[in-house]
């Protein structure tokens, strides 16, 4: 018998996620991999893996659901039934693993968030604004200027006994502040379970400001991967913080629940991987508002075209 | 007597959006051409940066950008200097700067135009002064200013009737809350408004109220608030919680008094409520991940109330 199946595709500033998941909302296979700047490479490699895992299965994917910053390109390449935001994505995927969550921590590359539910539906939501501070990339580039690979930091903040204090307000100002750590001498692990600590204050003061964190409590993204920031985490809350294994999937799990809601019943093709797919970007000179006009090609076949502000830009 | 035809250049900035078909009928029974800057594009906002200093409000810098389009079309340029609309309230810092940022930066022919209800000068005595400055009597310029007033009521009016009947709508309605000169720009708020319009969500905008019976609403969340136009906005909040399913307030990156105001009303007004901050990087897709995931929210609680 051919069991009906459903492809959820997030597509992240640093990695790509995507997931099949059966009728019960259950993940039969995963792929997770870096975007590495180029997005439809990464989807198609995703997709790749998925269909490799997939053989002599006898499955059919009925929905393509895309959510992430690139959800728009990926969602017009793979020809997806739904795609959504990563707010709505995340909480469908994190109430079908914890149904009473209440607050959901989201940190990844480039984007923070916090997620309060009330009853299993969102009641309110905050993310980061203007700057990408206190997030992944953050403590990505830390990582570089300590020389340690961002998979080893979470072990080595363990150790720590007395983390330094780290002003994580900026970027700019934390690797200054860090460089004079450094240099006063300061222990290494100190200083990286400074960095986890940093994250967490910088999360608390700007994302989650003025919200209630109330139990239980769900981190994911990218940097719960990061045992150093959990442990900062419970510290600071003084609350069990819960870390599904999969929760950097979650985002993929509920666009693809998203996706299995609202399918057409059209069988989804692998033979995208194959295809030649390339973006152009231009600038509409209609008029003086320069919008940035994006057209994907398909085979060379103009197949979506979007930035415009008025109809004009698609002439 | 036979004047010389004279053009008064308009920026369609700032202020404008609050007093536009007041000052337009003025000059209108006075027979004195208007000239518009056209709508905010890419190109004024770029003319405007290059001018003003980084500190400046997104809405500051656009407004220069809009002086500047209209700088060899005009004989005069409308610039206000609104310092307080009502004793012991001020506007905002950018309002009693206005005059001289642009005095400075262009060295143009303005228009005398000064409200400071401090040092007892209100409105009238203002365009009053304005037509004098011009040419016109004492009589013709408070004719032409009552003439004026009559007319911007009127349409007031008209907009709270037109708004009025969107509330009855079975659509999902939410309140774009923020200064005029955000919400009706082209590219401060027309990518949200572009973006509500594609989900099917009515608009129902906070400069439309009726003050009558909006005024003073603000006191029930605090007793003293500095800022008139400010005020203006809580009120409009507060006026319609009740017929509408959210709020989203529209500013400007880094207004000062909208950055403490909207962070009273969202802690203080029960309503879903979010507040977006608009400066010249904002990228749509990030607007639209949280314009979407709010009406999702508010689609969620709906369904589930």
């Amino acid at each position: 018998m051919i069991k009906e199946c459903y492809l959820g595709i997030d597509v992240g500033s640093i990695s790509t996620k995507g997931v099949i998941i059966d009728k019960n909302n259950k993940i039969i296979h995963s792929s997770y991999l870096w975007t590495e700047g180029n997005p439809m490479e990464a989807v198609k490699r995703v997709i790749n893996n998925l269909e490799n895992d997939l053989e002599c299965t006898n499955i059919a994917i009925m929905g393509v659901g895309v959510t992430g910053s690139a959800r728009r390109l990926i969602g017009s390449m793979v020809g997806a039934n739904m795609v959504k935001n990563e707010i709505t994505a995340h909480a469908v995927g994190t109430l079908s693993i914890f149904p009473d969550v209440k607050t959901i921590i989201e940190i990844g590359g480039q984007d923070s968030k916090i997620i309060i539910l009330e009853d299993g539906i969102v009641n309110d939501y905050a993310m980061n604004t203007l700057c990408a501070a206190g997030t992944g990339a953050f403590l990505t580039s830390q990582g570089k200027r300590l020389g340690i690979p961002i998979e080893k930091f979470g072990e080595i903040a363990l150790n720590s006994s007395q983390p330094v204090g780290i002003a994580a307000r900026c970027t700019v100002f934390a690797e200054s502040d860090l460089v004079h750590k450094m240099q006063a001498g300061y222990k290494r692990e100190d200083i990286i379970a400074g960095l986890c600590d940093a994250v967490v204050n910088n999360y608390l003061n700007n994302v989650a400001r003025g919200k209630k964190i109330k139990p239980p409590i769900v981190f994911q993204g990218g940097v719960s991967k990061n045992k150093g920031v959990i442990k900062s985490f419970e510290r600071a809350l003084n609350e069990k913080i819960y870390v599904d294994k999969q929760g950097h999937l979650m985002g993929a799990l509920g666009i693809a629940i998203l996706s299995k809601n609202n399918s057409l019943g059209k069988l989804f093709s692998f033979k995208i991987t194959t295809e030649h797919f390339e973006t152009k970007g231009h600038t509409c000179p209609r008029c003086p508002n320069h919008c940035e006009l994006i057209s994907i090609y398909k085979n060379n076949m103009l197949i979506d075209k979007w930035g415009n502000r008025c109809d004009r830009g698609l002439e | 007597m036979e004047r010389e035809a004279i053009a008064v250049g308009i920026p369609k900035a700032l202020l404008y959006y609050n007093y536009h078909v007041l000052w337009e009928h003025f000059f209108y029974v006075l027979g004195i051409d208007l000239v518009y800057s056209k709508a905010s594009d890419k190109e004024i906002l770029e003319n405007g940066k290059s001018y003003a200093i980084d500190e400046a409000c997104l809405a500051l810098k656009m407004y220069l950008g809009h002086v500047y389009y209209l700088l060899d079309k005009v004989d005069y340029i409308l610039v206000p200097r609104i310092v307080s609309l009502r004793k012991h309230e001020k506007t905002c810092t950018n309002f009693y700067a206005l005059y001289d940022i642009v005095n400075n930066l262009f060295k143009t022919k303005i228009i005398h135009y000064n409200i400071d209800a401090d040092s007892h000068i209100n409105e009238r005595k203002a365009f009053i002064k304005m037509g004098k400055e011009l040419g016109f009597s004492r009589t013709t310029s408070a004719y032409a200013y009552k003439k004026a007033k009559r007319v911007a009521k009127r349409n007031a009016r008209h907009r709270l009737i037109k708004q009025s009947k969107l509330l009855e709508s079975p659509k999902m309605k939410i309140l774009l809350a923020g200064h005029p000169y955000n919400l009706h720009d082209n590219l401060i708020g027309g990518p949200i408004v572009n973006i509500l319009n594609k989900l099917d969500i009515e608009i129902i905008y906070s400069d439309i109220y009726d003050d009558n019976e909006g005024k003073d609403k603000y006191k029930s969340i605090t007793p003293h608030l500095y800022w008139t136009y400010n005020q203006d906005i809580i009120n409009a909040i507060l006026y319609y919680q009740d017929k509408i399913d959210g709020v989203i307030m529209v500013t400007s990156f880094p207004c000062g008094p909208d950055s403490l105001t909207n962070e009273m009303c969202i802690r203080k007004i029960n309503k879903p409520i979010i507040n977006l901050i608009i400066d010249e990087l904002s990228s749509e897709v990030g607007l639209e991940t949280r314009i979407e995931s709010f009406v999702d929210i508010i689609k969620a609680r709906l369904n589930h109330e």
